[in-house]
């Protein structure tokens, strides 16, 4: 397995449980948990800059680029969605979104391996 | 009136207060009352996770459509129905107001019956639906969220009707 998913992985699933967990006992977003998710947009910018310096050193995405491109900058935007939406209303449902983000970046990681990797489009 | 309902017991007076400080009561005292509660609590993770449907689909229908739209046309377009729903869906349920209640009604409404024949469809007959769209297999792409989706929508809009007009 990458070793970037991997890491990628294991951020998002945890944030995602830590989220999930504040959530069912009811607490309203806290610094650990809006942490957990600065903490996936961090490893996503680490990953951009990690993804564009394996590109130009000849480390190309078999599938395509422009398709890999174009989730990972979607997937960037999605904690600060997240985010925005989740704190507008604190409730322990925004924790929940906040859980939301890190599973959907999680799936998008999934993807780009994918794409890197060459396995069959969408 | 439904606005106090749906939340008295709910305990969670810290986000009612966020919301009414977000809306300083001018708007809903009149058309509008008890209306905006769809886009609190619960509702703002459902909204959430549509957001991401409308997103998600929106991409792969374009992405379909751009590059391959001969191979398959009806699954394609069928593709970006579901786009279009989730689009709506997720727009309408985050907006207050019996009209954005009733589009949210029709989407839902379309989202269900949509990912049930498709689903239904692409499994009885799949050779006619070898192209996968969002709603192929009731969702088997994606967790069958799209099939859940829709359920959690109707009874998350229940709760939240808007009163007695």
């Amino acid at each position: 397995m990458d070793p970037f998913l991997l890491t990628g992985t294991v951020v998002c699933v945890l944030s995602a449980v830590l989220c999930v967990g504040a959530g069912v006992l009811r607490r309203p977003p806290n610094d650990i948990t809006i942490l957990s998710v600065a903490a996936v947009e961090l490893f996503l910018l680490v990953y951009t800059v990690a993804a564009a310096v394996r590109q130009l050193t000849g480390e190309p995405v078999l599938g395509e680029a422009w398709e890999f491109w174009g989730y990972l900058v979607t997937a960037l935007l999605v904690p600060v969605g997240a985010c925005w939406w989740a704190l507008l209303e604190r409730t322990r449902w925004s924790n929940f979104v906040l859980a939301a983000a890190g599973l959907t970046v999680f799936v998008m990681l999934f993807r780009m391996e994918q794409i890197w990797d060459g396995v069959a489009g969408l | 009136m439904s606005r106090n309902d749906s939340r008295s017991n709910s305990g969670e007076h810290r986000g009612e207060g966020a919301a009414r400080r977000r809306e300083p009561g001018t708007s809903h005292a009149t058309s509008e009352q008890g209306v905006s509660s769809r886009a609190t609590g619960p509702g703002r993770l459902l909204i959430a996770v549509y957001g991401v449907f409308a997103l998600a689909a929106t991409a792969r229908a374009a992405f379909q459509i751009t590059t391959k739209f001969s191979e398959a046309p009806v699954a394609y377009l069928l593709s970006a129905v579901a786009a279009v729903v989730y689009v709506v869906a997720t727009f309408s349920l985050a907006r207050p107001g019996v009209r954005a209640f009733r589009v949210s009604l029709v989407a839902v409404s379309v989202e269900f019956v949509g990912v049930l024949t498709v689903g239904l469809l692409s499994v009885l007959d799949a050779e006619a639906f070898p192209h996968d769209t969002v709603w192929s297999g009731f969702g088997r792409g994606y967790g069958f969220v799209p099939l859940v989706l829709p359920i959690l929508g109707f009874l998350w809009l229940r709760r939240n009707r808007p009163s007695r007009t």
